[in-house]
C-alpha cells in the first residue's frame, strides 16, 4: 500500500472526448464535485472552485491550478494550495486523469497524490471537501433532466 | 490530537523504509532492531532510528526486554491513519461513480439521435 497516493479505474460506456468533457466543464465539475468552478481548462490554467460552506455560514473556496490538459487523454490539476501562492508539490495535491479508449468505451484512470509531501492537516483537509453522500443522493434523481438538457444544447 | 502530532504522523508513513519496518511488525507481531534488520538491506543502527521516528509518531510501541528494546504495533495509531487516507479514497470513488453516470447518460442521449 502507497500510502501518499489514492489510485482508482473505472470503466465508462461512452467515449474518451464525452467524458473528457464531463471532467473538464464547470457545468458537470457541479454535478459530479458540487463545486461552482472557475477555471480555464488549459496549461497553466489557474482558478477555483466554491461551494457553500457545510456549517451554512460564508464559502469554501479551494484554488485549482491546471498543470496538463490535453483532450481527450490527460488532465492534470493541482488543488487546495493557499489562495496567493503558486501550486507546489509541498502545498497542494496533484490529481491525473488518464483517459484509454477501451471496447467502445474508456478506462478512467485516477491518481491523487501529494498527501506524504503535504502532510497530514491537508489530507485531513481533503477529508472535509468530501462529497456529503447524502446531499449527492438527493442531488441524483435531477440528474436525468440535467443530462437531457445538456444533450440538447 | 494536535497538528504537530499528526504532521509528525504522517512523516513517519511518508518514509518506504519505515513502511517496510511497520509490515513486518504487523505480520510477526513484534520485533528488535536487530531481527528486523536481518530482513532488510539496511545496518541495524539504521532501523534503530527508524523505529524511533515511528515510536515518536505513536505507531509502534516500545518495551524494554534486558538489553534489547522490543517494538509492536500501536493498533489505534496504525488504524487511524489508514482510515483517514480511505475516507479521501471512497470520495473519489462516489466521483468518479458519478462521473461514469453523467458520462454514459450523455452518450446514451447522444446515440438516439
Amino acid at each position: 500500500m502507497e500510502y501518499g497516493t489514492i489510485e482508482r479505474e473505472i470503466h465508462i460506456d461512452a467515449p474518451p472526448d464525452v467524458v473528457y468533457e464531463v471532467i473538464t466543464t464547470p457545468e458537470h465539475i457541479a454535478q459530479w464535485w458540487g463545486f461552482d468552478a472557475e477555471f480555464p481548462a488549459v496549461p497553466d490554467g489557474q482558478g477555483r472552485m466554491t461551494r457553500p460552506a457545510r456549517d451554512g455560514r460564508g464559502q469554501l473556496v479551494v484554488p485549482i491550478s491546471v498543470v496538463e490538459a490535453d483532450a481527450p487523454r490527460r488532465f492534470v490539476f493541482r488543488w487546495v494550495h493557499p489562495e496567493d501562492q503558486p501550486a507546489t508539490p509541498e502545498n497542494s495535491f496533484l490529481v491525473t486523469f488518464e483517459l484509454e479508449p477501451a471496447g467502445g468505451g474508456t478506462l478512467l484512470r485516477l491518481t491523487e497524490a501529494g498527501f506524504r509531501e503535504v502532510g497530514w492537516e491537508a489530507a485531513t483537509l481533503e477529508a472535509y471537501y468530501r462529497d456529503h453522500s447524502v446531499g449527492w443522493d438527493q442531488h441524483l434523481p435531477s440528474l436525468a433532466a440535467y443530462v437531457a438538457r445538456v444533450a440538447r444544447a | 490530537m494536535s497538528a504537530t502530532i499528526d504532521d509528525e504522523l504522517w512523516a513517519a508513513l511518508g518514509d518506504p523504509t519505515r513502511r517496510r519496518l511497520l509490515d513486518l511488525l504487523l505480520a510477526d507481531g513484534h520485533g528488535t532492531a536487530t531481527s528486523l534488520s536481518d530482513r532488510m538491506p539496511v545496518t541495524r543502527q539504521a532501523v534503530a532510528k527508524h523505529l524511533v521516528v515511528l515510536e515518536r509518531a505513536e505507531l509502534v510501541v516500545a518495551r524494554k526486554e534486558g538489553r534489547e528494546v522490543r517494538y509492536v504495533v500501536n493498533d489505534a495509531q496504525f488504524a487511524r491513519a489508514v482510515r483517514q487516507l480511505a475516507t479521501v479514497g471512497a470520495a473519489w470513488d462516489a466521483r468518479l461513480r458519478r462521473i461514469k453516470k453523467i458520462a454514459e447518460s450523455i452518450q446514451a442521449l447522444r446515440s438516439m439521435d
